[in-house]
C-alpha cells in the first residue's frame, strides 16, 4: 500500500516539479525572443543545466541501493517527491511573479509550456512502460533508473526546444495571416507613416514625435513602449489603429539586416527619422558596417519625394543622409562643427525641471524647456520638432508643445524622495547615453553623487573599452560608485582606476536587490545617484536550477 | 422577486481624465445608500467606452486589475428608446443561447440612474442626454445645466449677465493657437487687464485642475496654452487673484434650494493641483486616497467674516438657480483679499465626494445617506412631471 502511495507521489511530484521547471525556462526563453541559438547560449554561459533535481534522484536512488530493505524504496521514495516539491515550490519562485521580466503566459507561450508538458510527461512515464515490458531485468536497475531520472529532471530545457519546433509551422501561418491583416488595415486607413530608426533614441523618439504630431496637426498613432518588431507593429495596428488617425509613428528595430526592410515591407513610410547609428548589438550585427547597412534600409524604403530627417551629431545617421539624399533631407543637433544643420539647438542647460535650449530653425530664434532632461532627450525632441515642422507644425507652437512632453520611462527620469534625488537611465545602456547622464548628473546640485550601474553590454569586442572609457569619465563626476554583476566589473573598475577614483568609494555587489539595499544603507540628505543600466535577468548575476 | 426596494444603477469611471475620481466617489457613495430602501447595482464605464456590471465593481482592488479583469464581468448597454425598463445585458454567451429559445433579452431592471462621473462625458450633460433618449429617470442636473457648467466660459458668461460677479475671461480655440501661437499670445496680452502677469490657463470643459497652468510670464504663455489644449479644444485665460482665498459652498436642491456651510481649501502651493485635490491623504491618517474628502481644508471657518459667508451662500444659491441645477452641486469662490471682492469661479454639478463632508458639519446636518435618498426621490419626481408633458399632437403636418 505504501510503496504504491510512494510510487504516486513520486510521479506526482516529478510531474509538478517538471510543470514548474518548464515555466522557469519558459521564462528565460521568452526574453531571448524564443530563439534557440540565443537561449542555448544563454543556457551554456550561465550552465542553466539542473542540479538540484539531479542531486534529489542520485540521492534517493543511493540511498536506496545503499540500504537495501523493504521498507526502503517507499521510504526514499516519499522523502525524494518532498524535496524535489519543496525545490520547486519553495525554493525557486513561480516564473510567472517573480524576476524582473515576468514570464508573460500569451497564447504562444502557454501552447509551448503545454506541449513541452505533454513531452515530459511521455517521458515520465516511460519507465513504467519499460518495466511493463520487463525491457530492464536484463540490466542493472540503479543504472537505467539514475540514467531516466536524469534524463527526465535535466530534459525541461530541450523539450521546450522542441516544442517550439514543433508549433512553429502553425504559429508561422498564424503570424502570417495577422501580418497581411495588418497590411490591409494600414492601406484601407492610409495614414502617413513615418519610420524611425536608430541604434538608441528610438523610443523617445517616436515618443516626442507622436506627441508632436498630435498636439500640432492631428490625431497620430504610435505603438506605446518600445514595440519595433514585425508581430509587435502588427498587433499594436490590429488592435489600435483607428480611421481619424492621420498619421502613423513606427518605431523600427533592426536585429538583422533585412529586419527593417521586413517592417517597411509591413509600414511603407513616406518620411523617415534616424537618430543614431552606433554600435549597439555589435555581436549580432558583425560589424559597424552592417549596422549601417541594416538601418540604411529605411532611408532606401523611402519613395523618391519622401522626408529624410537625420541627427547630424552622428556620424552614421550624417552619413545616411548624404548617401540617400530625397527630395527633403534635414539635418538636426547640437553641434554643427563636423557640418551645417537645419535645427541647431544652443544654450543647452539642465536643471531640477528640465532643460532650456535654443532652437535656431529657417532663419528664426526659438527659445523653449522641456521637462526631458539630458542631451539625448533633447537630440530626441530635435528630430521630432524637425519632423513636426517639415509636416507643417506651427514652430513656435511644436516649441511650445515640447515644454509639455513626458520622459519615456526610465530613460533619465528625475525623481525626488526626500533630499535624495534618483537619476533613473535604467533602459538600455549605450556609450552616448551614458555618458550623458553623466553631464546631467554633474551639473543638477547634490551634495553627493552616487553611480549604480552594471555597465553596458552588446557591444561585442568594444564592450570592455566602452565600459572602461564611460568609467574614467564617471570617476571625475562622481563621490561613489555602486557596481552590479559581474558582466563589466573588470572593465568599469579599470576605467575608474585609470581616471584617479579612489578604491574604498568603490562598492561592487552581485544583483540590483543587493545594489539597493546597500544604497539604501549609504545614502544620505542632499544624495543624487544615477541608475545607470538595468541589465534583464538573463545577464544579471549567477542563475543555478 | 419581486422587491419593495428602488432599483438603483450608479454609474460611475467613464471616458473623462478623472475617472479615477469618479470610481473614488462612487465607492464611497455606494457604502452610504441606504441598503433596506435601495438595491444598488454598480455600472463601470471602462475608459474605452464599454459599460459593465458585477459585485467585484465593489472592491477598491478591482480597478488596479483593469483591464484585463474586465472580462470577468457582465457588459450591459443603456438603449436611447423609452420604455426598455433597465440595462441589457450583452455579449454574454449564456444569454445568446438563451435567446435562441426565447424573445426576451437579458434584463437588468433598473428604477432610477445615479451618475457618479466627474468631468467630460458625464458631467457634461452627454450621458444625461442618454438618460433623456431613454426616457429614465436620472439624480443631479439635466443635460442642459450640466452642459453650460461643464463649460467654464459658457457659465461664467451667463452668470455674469445676470449680475453675479466673475472675473474676465479669454477664450482661445485649439486650432487658432496651432495655427499662429505667437499672434494668439499677442491678441491675449494686448487686452485690457491681461498684460499683466500672472495668469491662469484653463481647458474650457475640465475640471480637477487638470491642464491648469499658473503662468509667470508672456515667455510661459504658449506653453500653458498648448498644455490645456492636450485636454480640450477651447482654453481659458484668466487674470489671477493674487491675495486670494478660495471658499467652496454646496447648494442642493430637495424641496427647496438649501446651502451647507461654506469651506476654506488649503493649498501649499496657492492652486490646488490634481494631486492636491486627490491624492494626498486625508489630514494625519495615512492610506487610500478619499477623493475630494481627503482635502486638507477648514470647515466651516470659525473667524471667517459671516458677511462673507452669506454673500458666499446667497451668490451660491442664486446661480444654483439660475443655471437649473438639481441634486448636490459644489460651487467654489474666489475672494480678492486686496479688495474684498467675491466672484464665481465654477460650478460642479456633481462634485467629488458628493460634497457630503459639508453637509454632514452643516446646520442642520444632513447625513450622506438623507443626500442620496433625496437626490433619488427628487430623480422621480423630475421624471414623472416631464412624463406627463404632452409629446404627441399626432400626425398633422404629413396627413
Amino acid at each position: 500500500m505504501i510503496t504504491k502511495f510512494s510510487a504516486v507521489l513520486l510521479i506526482l511530484a516529478l510531474l509538478a516539479f517538471g510543470w514548474r521547471r518548464i515555466l522557469t525556462y519558459l521564462r528565460y526563453f521568452q526574453q531571448e525572443e524564443y530563439n534557440r541559438v540565443r537561449f542555448l547560449g544563454w543556457f551554456k554561459a550561465q550552465r542553466a543545466y539542473d542540479r538540484r533535481g539531479s542531486l534529489v534522484v542520485l540521492t534517493v536512488l543511493l540511498l536506496n541501493a545503499l540500504i537495501p530493505a523493504p521498507w526502503a524504496a517507499p521510504l526514499w521514495g516519499l522523502l525524494g517527491s518532498v524535496a524535489l516539491l519543496v525545490i520547486v515550490f519553495l525554493f525557486e519562485g513561480d516564473p510567472r511573479k517573480t524576476g524582473k521580466v515576468k514570464l508573460n503566459m500569451t497564447q504562444r507561450a502557454s501552447k509551448i509550456a503545454l506541449i513541452a508538458f505533454v513531452m515530459y510527461t511521455l517521458v515520465a512515464l516511460l519507465p513504467l512502460g519499460l518495466v511493463c515490458f520487463r525491457c530492464c531485468e536484463s540490466t542493472d536497475p540503479l543504472l537505467v533508473s539514475a540514467a531516466f531520472g536524469l534524463l527526465l529532471v535535466q530534459s525541461p530545457a530541450w523539450l521546450l526546444l522542441d516544442a517550439n519546433r514543433l508549433l512553429w509551422p502553425f504559429e508561422r501561418r498564424l503570424q502570417e495571416s495577422f501580418v497581411s491583416d495588418a497590411k490591409r488595415i494600414l492601406a484601407e486607413l492610409d495614414p502617413f507613416v513615418i519610420g524611425i530608426t536608430g541604434s538608441y533614441g528610438k523610443t523617445g523618439a517616436k515618443a516626442a514625435l507622436g506627441e508632436l504630431l498630435t498636439q500640432c496637426l492631428g490625431a497620430t498613432f504610435w505603438p506605446r513602449k518600445s514595440i519595433n518588431t514585425v508581430l509587435g507593429t502588427t498587433r499594436a495596428i490590429r488592435e489600435d489603429l483607428r480611421p481619424h488617425h492621420r498619421f502613423a509613428v513606427m518605431e523600427m528595430g533592426a536585429y538583422n539586416i533585412g529586419s527593417i526592410k521586413k517592417l517597411c515591407d509591413l509600414t511603407p513610410p513616406k518620411a523617415a527619422l534616424v537618430t543614431a547609428i552606433g554600435i549597439m548589438h555589435l555581436e549580432r550585427f558583425g560589424g559597424p558596417e552592417n549596422i549601417y547597412t541594416a538601418k540604411s534600409e529605411l532611408a532606401q524604403a523611402l519613395p523618391p519625394g519622401g522626408i529624410l530627417v537625420c541627427n547630424g551629431d552622428n556620424p552614421g545617421a550624417r552619413r545616411m543622409a548624404k548617401e540617400h539624399d530625397k527630395q527633403t533631407t534635414l539635418l538636426y543637433g547640437m553641434d554643427s562643427s563636423s557640418g551645417p544643420l537645419d535645427c541647431l539647438a544652443t544654450d543647452i542647460s539642465f536643471d531640477d525641471q528640465g532643460t532650456t535650449f535654443v532652437v535656431h530653425w529657417r532663419g528664426n530664434r526659438y527659445p523653449g524647456r522641456t521637462p526631458l532632461l539630458g542631451r539625448p532627450a533633447l537630440s530626441n525632441a530635435l528630430g521630432a520638432f524637425t519632423m513636426a515642422c517639415v509636416l507643417g507644425a506651427d514652430p513656435a507652437y511644436a516649441i511650445a508643445c515640447m515644454a509639455n512632453l513626458q520622459p519615456v520611462d526610465n530613460r533619465l527620469v528625475l525623481d525626488r524622495k526626500g533630499s535624495v534625488g534618483f537619476l533613473r537611465d535604467a533602459y538600455n545602456s549605450n556609450p552616448t547615453g551614458f555618458q550623458a547622464a553623466l553631464e546631467v548628473l554633474g551639473t543638477l546640485p547634490a551634495t553627493r553623487r552616487i553611480l549604480m550601474t552594471p555597465g553596458m553590454i552588446e557591444l561585442g569586442e568594444q564592450q570592455f573599452a566602452q565600459n572602461k572609457r564611460v568609467a574614467s569619465i564617471a570617476a571625475g563626476v562622481i563621490d561613489l560608485a555602486i557596481i552590479v554583476g559581474t558582466v563589466n566589473r573588470e572593465a568599469l573598475l579599470a576605467g575608474l582606476s585609470d581616471g584617479g577614483f579612489a578604491v574604498d568609494k568603490i562598492i561592487t555587489v552581485d544583483t540590483r536587490d543587493e545594489a539597493f539595499r546597500v544604497l539604501t544603507d549609504n545614502q544620505a540628505g542632499g544624495d543624487l545617484v544615477l541608475i545607470e543600466n538595468d541589465l534583464g535577468d538573463i545577464h544579471e548575476g549567477v542563475v543555478r536550477f | 422577486m419581486k422587491t419593495d426596494r428602488q432599483r438603483v444603477a450608479v454609474l460611475f469611471g467613464g471616458r473623462s481624465v478623472e475617472h479615477e475620481i469618479s470610481v473614488i466617489s462612487a465607492l464611497q457613495l455606494i457604502l452610504a445608500i441606504d441598503p433596506a430602501k435601495f438595491d444598488v447595482t454598480p455600472v463601470y464605464i471602462a475608459p474605452n467606452g464599454s459599460w459593465y456590471t458585477g459585485d467585484a465593481l465593489l472592491q477598491r482592488s478591482f480597478y488596479a486589475k483593469v483591464p484585463s479583469a474586465l472580462a470577468t464581468l457582465q457588459e450591459v448597454i443603456l438603449l436611447p428608446k423609452p420604455g426598455v425598463g433597465g440595462l441589457l445585458k450583452i455579449g454574454s454567451p449564456e444569454s445568446a443561447v438563451r435567446e435562441l429559445f426565447t424573445t426576451r433579452v437579458d434584463l437588468i431592471p433598473i428604477d432610477v440612474f445615479l451618475p457618479v462621473f466627474h468631468g467630460q462625458y458625464g458631467e457634461d450633460g452627454c450621458i444625461q442626454g442618454l438618460f433623456e433618449m431613454a426616457d429614465v429617470p436620472y439624480t443631479g442636473s439635466d443635460f442642459t445645466s450640466s452642459a453650460v457648467t461643464m463649460n467654464k466660459y459658457l457659465c461664467k458668461r451667463y452668470l455674469g449677465a445676470h449680475g453675479i460677479p466673475v472675473l474676465p475671461a479669454v477664450v482661445v480655440q485649439r486650432g487658432e493657437a496651432q495655427a499662429d501661437i505667437t499672434g494668439i499670445t499677442d491678441g491675449i496680452t494686448s487686452q485690457a487687464g491681461f498684460s499683466d502677469f500672472p495668469l491662469f490657463v484653463k481647458p474650457c470643459n475640465l475640471g480637477s485642475s487638470i491642464g491648469i497652468s499658473r503662468v509667470k510670464d508672456r515667455t510661459e504663455l504658449p506653453a500653458a496654452l498648448a498644455k490645456a489644449f492636450k485636454y480640450d479644444t477651447i482654453a481659458l485665460v484668466e487674470p489671477c487673484v493674487s491675495q486670494i482665498m478660495e471658499i467652496n459652498v454646496s447648494i442642493r436642491k430637495a424641496t427647496e434650494i438649501e446651502a451647507s456651510v461654506v469651506e476654506i481649501p488649503v493649498s501649499s502651493t496657492g492652486v490646488l493641483s490634481y494631486e492636491e485635490k486627490y491624492l494626498r491623504p486625508g489630514g494625519k491618517k495615512s492610506g487610500p486616497s478619499q477623493g475630494m474628502a481627503s482635502l486638507t481644508r477648514i470647515i466651516d471657518p470659525q473667524d471667517l467674516d459671516q458677511d462673507i459667508k452669506e454673500r458666499v451662500i446667497n451668490l451660491g444659491k442664486r446661480s444654483f438657480e439660475l443655471l437649473g441645477c438639481s441634486g448636490v452641486a459644489r460651487l467654489d469662490f474666489i475672494l480678492d483679499l486686496s479688495n474684498g471682492e467675491l466672484y464665481f469661479n465654477e460650478l460642479n454639478a456633481f462634485p467629488g465626494s458628493c460634497a457630503f463632508y459639508l453637509w454632514a458639519r452643516s446646520h442642520p446636518r444632513v447625513l450622506y445617506t438623507q443626500l442620496i435618498e433625496d437626490m433619488i426621490t427628487t430623480a422621480l419626481r423630475t421624471h414623472e412631471v416631464k412624463a406627463s408633458l404632452d409629446r404627441n399632437i399626432g400626425l398633422k403636418a404629413l396627413k
